[in-house]
């Protein structure tokens, strides 16, 4: 099997990725959007946050592309967006991946490189 | 697939590392020169797929290093470099690592133990400068529930709380 690595996602959109999900209150945000779009009072009820504080973490969650907010009326309904969370899996599951693969490939390497003394030391 | 492929582990024992196992079949002296000496680190680091086209290391305190991989058929290259802050050989090793378009920089410790005769424990701890930076390695399992229809990204959530 072969392993490739796409050239990276730009690295600031993923350090916004990275910030964004460093909060565990915004994790929470992006767990509840999982079952589907939700209203800012909707969003703050499980914390007691005032609106004003749950629109300053969707702000964030927005600026790294993983939360779209709606058109509709004044309540906006915040939805979750996956692209820039498949990027950030891409990447990661890529650098596993090759890793993985490396390691068997030093295991078979090991096998065949001549001993030296020095290894027994 | 090799004897000890099961061995490979990757876990998250604080908030801003991520701590990669792996058991090879030779003691860590042979391990360690597999590592550290360029001659070595061609045979298994690169391949036609993917060759390790620049492999340049000055494995001592204060010495650099750099390796960029090349994809023939594409567009791709990818560089890799660092310094060598602490050098033991053959157990222990500190390097800087950077990827040249990714997140970073990280702080590598790499520790060899003889698990048994003839068996080398690698443990490969990568520090990341602050858990956002982490927290997007461990995003990927998050986002692989995304990817998935979102079945598995409760857990993955749970798992970086």
């Amino acid at each position: 099997m072969t392993t490739t690595l796409d050239p990276a996602p730009a690295r600031d959109g993923l350090s916004l990725v990275f910030a964004a999900l460093a909060d565990p209150t915004r994790r929470a945000m992006l767990t509840r959007l999982r079952r589907g779009p939700a209203t800012v009072g909707e969003l703050g009820a499980p914390f007691a946050m005032t609106g004003p504080a749950v629109s300053k973490h969707l702000r964030v969650l927005e600026r790294a592309g993983l939360v779209t907010r709606g058109r509709v009326a004044q309540a906006r309904p915040a939805s979750l967006s996956a692209e820039p969370m498949k990027q950030v899996a891409e990447w990661a599951a890529q650098f596993r991946e090759f890793w993985d693969q490396r390691y068997d490939r030093l295991d078979d390497y090991l096998r065949t490189m001549p001993d030296e003394p020095e290894d027994h030391s | 697939m090799t004897p000890w492929s099961g061995t490979f582990d990757v876990s998250t024992p604080d908030d801003t590392s991520i701590v990669v196992r792996r058991q090879f079949g030779a003691e860590p002296g042979k391990v360690w020169r597999a590592l550290t000496e360029p001659e070595h680190l061609r045979r298994w680091l690169g391949d036609a797929d993917f060759p390790l086209t620049t492999c340049e290391m000055d494995v001592r305190v204060g010495g650099r290093y750099r390796w960029v991989f090349t994809q023939p058929d594409g567009p791709g290259a990818m560089g890799v470099s660092g310094t060598y802050d602490e050098v033991e050989r053959p157990r222990r090793i500190v390097t800087t690592e950077q990827f040249d378009d990714y997140p970073g920089p990280s702080v590598n410790t790499l520790v060899l133990d003889e698990a048994a005769a003839g068996r080398t424990a690698m443990t490969l701890t990568v520090r990341y400068v602050d858990r956002a930076m982490r927290d997007g390695w461990l995003a990927s399992g998050m986002a692989d529930g995304l990817g998935r229809g979102y079945e598995r990204l409760d857990d993955a959530l749970d798992d970086l709380h």
